[in-house]
């Protein structure tokens, strides 16, 4: 009776993501991004007032103002969006999933609008070699270093029937020992230092480490508490940075397919 | 009525108070005095009907409440690690939030504390069970599957367990001090990272707290709003633990098609929300995201059809023999224990405990309706499957009658941000009772205490453990399924 009703459901409904459709997918990730055009000194200092994190920031370079947009401080909290008349939107796509820290960053000249583009942002995140990549066998050891579980959620979305991890050969394994890469979620507690120290130690080399979520990138909501220890990159080293609050699938799924892309 | 009563200096004995039958203890939590002298605070239902929290002097040795009801331990023991307040007759204070890489002595809600001292502690010691045969089978911190970390220690005799000792806290992230100083808005962004997969339940206990504290009543459309996402966070979580539970006895195909059913939910609230998780729409004053009256029936159709589906699969689940053999009678939490313990949420419930905040403390959109409550009595992994799929059921009405009369006009209203006030409000999140209690002095937080359900439902679970084979724990634990971050904060 199972099989009927699963097998009429799944040949009704296909809910399987293409692969093109989601690399770099942000919906309803809530993660800003500008529109240039529309950028003023005015809205930029708004949109900066109103960041309640260090993730939106103006700096001063050669008599020139620069807007600074670090993903990795970003708590997704959607304020910059609201008082940015328009300059400001909900992401639709980010490039930035699985880039290095200084990738995270994007600034823009706040007078001429334009995107200050550095050489390290530019990421190669064509399907096609995502496609290439297709077959091999990824083994992922999730950690979490104290998150709130969001990120767990997120992640364990991602095997579910839309974005199937598993098509492209990436597993999820119960223990380090059995690891390729490491996923690791929240801002590294105090108390779960030593256990990620272990864990790292415990994984075989060669290894990949992705740190995931605003916590992971920067310690987010949780940066400078007495009870934290992190961010995860004081801890070990870190190969690819996932943002967001938390990270969306099809963010983590290309975050996780771009560090493999880079690092093959 | 949710709040409004708080009476934060009232002289009742709080011990009397809680020996009183029909007194089921909320929280007890500690705060400072403009001065810096700190005050113990307990938070109690009576009758189901009415909370109260009473307040006493914390300066010299207070008396435990632990020997009166049990359910306080774990109160007073992160009382003892926060305020350093001195605790008479408690029968187990050792420490909770802080392990050993924690210097002795540290108290960080006192005046005057900066950061944590370098140092150590003496290690922590572990309950000894001891006999002829017994072994000792310490897991964690971390697990096998993508879930949180936390210790369990059991000692078992053969397959055989006859006791659980849980060592927690791994993921505390000293939560309630952040709020310290904080503009009221931005609580709101701590609050919703105390357990992600409630995040919109704990946004709306934190906005609900200053809201009363403030005498603000939110318009009729943004509590219509509240309503729905608060259900449609619990279908989801709903949904998702009767995916886990069919994930931990083999039955891999509904749990994909559960999981699957709430990716549908999570894809609407992107589609008309814009947010997977709600994160960011409640504030308090209201919400900051309306559904367009076009996209209404939509949302309507697809909760409908994701609540009908669960239906179908939950019966199919539940006829199934192999499931029936291990959920029934398999970790059973009697309903004494459960009382004891103030256990609360589906767990409760699944054992013959009828409380649900919606109903007793009726809150937001809720006061226009009496809510419906599942309940079952056997205790037992089945009966808690039960209630998850009778509530998600419930839940999709909610919404569906919700949706049907949307009251239309504003979905916020302004609150004052330079004043001074307290109070408190509760929330049937899902899975169970969440109370924050809010302290602000000329518009920032000076205290924000949040009593997770999953704080108080922790010390139930070992209770539930004695009798049965090691190898069902994962599934009696994810029975219960507790928030690791929400208890540990
Ligand atoms: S969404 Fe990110 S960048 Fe924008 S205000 Fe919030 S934290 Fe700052
Ligand atoms: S990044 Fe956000 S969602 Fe992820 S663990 Fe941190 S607070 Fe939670």
């Amino acid at each position: 009776m199972i099989f009927d009703t699963v097998k009429q459901s799944l040949s009704s409904r296909r809910v399987l993501i293409p692969v093109e459709q989601l690399l770099m997918d942000a919906q309803g990730s809530r993660m800003p991004d500008v529109q240039p055009s529309l950028l003023t000194a005015e809205i930029a200092r708004r949109a900066a007032d109103a960041c309640p994190t260090t993730a939106l920031t103006l700096e001063e370079a050669d008599g020139r103002t620069q807007l600074v947009l670090n993903y990795a401080d970003c708590v997704a909290c959607g304020r910059c969006i609201e008082a940015g008349a328009g300059a400001f939107v909900a992401a639709q796509k980010l490039a930035c999933c699985g880039a290095t820290k200084s990738g995270l960053v994007r600034r823009w000249d706040v007078a001429s609008g334009a995107e200050i583009v550095s050489s390290e942002r530019e990421m190669e995140n064509s399907a096609r070699e995502i496609r290439s990549l297709l077959g091999r066998a990824l083994n992922i050891r999730e950690v979490d270093a104290g998150s709130c579980n969001g990120c767990e959620a997120e992640i364990v979305a991602i095997t579910n029937p839309y974005y199937d991890l598993e098509r492209f050969g990436i597993h999820f394994v119960a223990s380090p020992k059995h690891a390729d890469m490491l996923l690791v979620t929240g801002p590294v507690t105090r108390n779960m230092a030593e256990a990620v120290r272990q864990t790292y130690a415990a994984t075989p080399s060669p290894k990949l480490v992705v740190a995931v979520g605003a916590c992971g990138c920067s310690g987010g909501i949780f940066a400078g508490s007495h009870a934290t220890a992190g961010p995860l990159d004081a801890i070990i080293p870190v190969d690819g940075y996932i943002p967001g609050c938390p990270p969306t699938p099809a963010m983590l799924l290309s975050g996780i397919l771009h560090v493999l892309q880079r690092r093959s | 009525m949710n709040a409004i009563l708080a009476q934060s200096h009232e002289t009742t004995d709080p011990l009397k108070l809680l020996h009183r039958p029909g007194v089921r203890l909320v929280s007890i939590f500690g705060s400072l005095d403009e001065d810096g002298s700190r005050r113990v605070h307990y938070a109690v239902d009576i009758d189901n009907r009415q909370y109260r929290v009473v307040s006493i002097a914390g300066e010299g040795p207070i008396a435990s409440a632990t020997p009166i009801t049990p359910a306080a331990a774990w109160y007073e023991r992160e009382l003892h690690d926060q305020y350093g307040v001195a605790i008479e007759g408690h029968p187990d204070l050792r420490p909770l939030l802080f392990h050993e890489n924690w210097a002795e002595g540290v108290h960080p809600m006192t005046a005057g504390f900066e950061k944590v001292p370098a140092g150590t502690r003496t290690p922590y010691r572990f309950l000894k069970v001891e006999g002829e045969g017994v072994c000792e089978v310490p897991v964690g911190p971390v697990h096998a599957g993508i879930i949180e970390p936390g210790h369990f220690r059991f000692s078992i005799v053969g397959d055989t367990v006859l006791n659980l000792e849980l060592r927690h806290f791994y993921t505390h992230k000293g939560t309630e001090k952040l709020f310290e100083n904080m503009p009221i808005a931005d609580g709101c962004l701590i609050a919703e990272s105390v357990s992600g997969d409630n995040c919109f339940a704990h946004a709306v206990a934190y906005s609900q707290a200053m809201e009363n504290s403030f005498g603000v009543a939110v318009p009729a459309r943004g509590r219509a709003l509240r309503l729905i996402g608060l259900e449609l966070e619990r279908m989801m979580a709903h949904i998702a633990d009767v995916g886990a539970l069919c994930g931990d006895v083999g039955f891999t195909v509904p749990a994909a098609y559960t999981a699957r059913i709430k990716e549908s939910l999570l894809l609407a609230s992107t589609r008309f929300f814009r947010t997977r998780f709600w994160r960011g729409v409640a504030v308090p004053g209201g919400v900051t995201i309306d559904l367009a009256a076009v996209d209404a029936a939509e949302l309507q159709r697809i909760v409908a059809e994701a609540a009908r589906d669960f239906a179908e699969l939950a019966k199919i689940i539940l006829e199934t023999p192999s499931v029936q053999n291990r959920f029934e009678s398999t970790g059973v939490l009697s309903r004494d224990v459960a009382r004891d313990l103030a256990v609360v949420g589906p767990v409760t419930r699944a054992s013959g405990i009828k409380i649900d905040v919606r109903r007793d403390h009726p809150y937001g959109r809720y006061r226009e309706f009496a809510t419906e409550i599942a309940h079952h009595s056997q205790g037992d992994v089945l009966a808690r499957a039960r209630i998850r799929i009778d509530e998600t059921a419930i839940s999709a009405r909610l919404i569906a009658d919700t949706l049907r009369e949307m009251p239309t006009g504003a979905i916020r209203t302004s609150i004052s941000a330079d004043a001074s006030a307290e109070g408190f409000s509760a929330v049937e999140s899902p899975r169970g009772e969440l109370f924050y209690w809010v302290r602000v002095r000329n518009g920032r937080i000076a205290r924000c205490h949040i009593k997770s359900p999953s704080f108080q439902n922790w010390p139930a679970l070992p209770l539930a453990m004695p009798g049965n084979i090691i190898a069902d724990f994962p599934l009696i634990n994810k029975s219960f399924n507790l928030s690791y971050s929400g208890c540990d904060r």
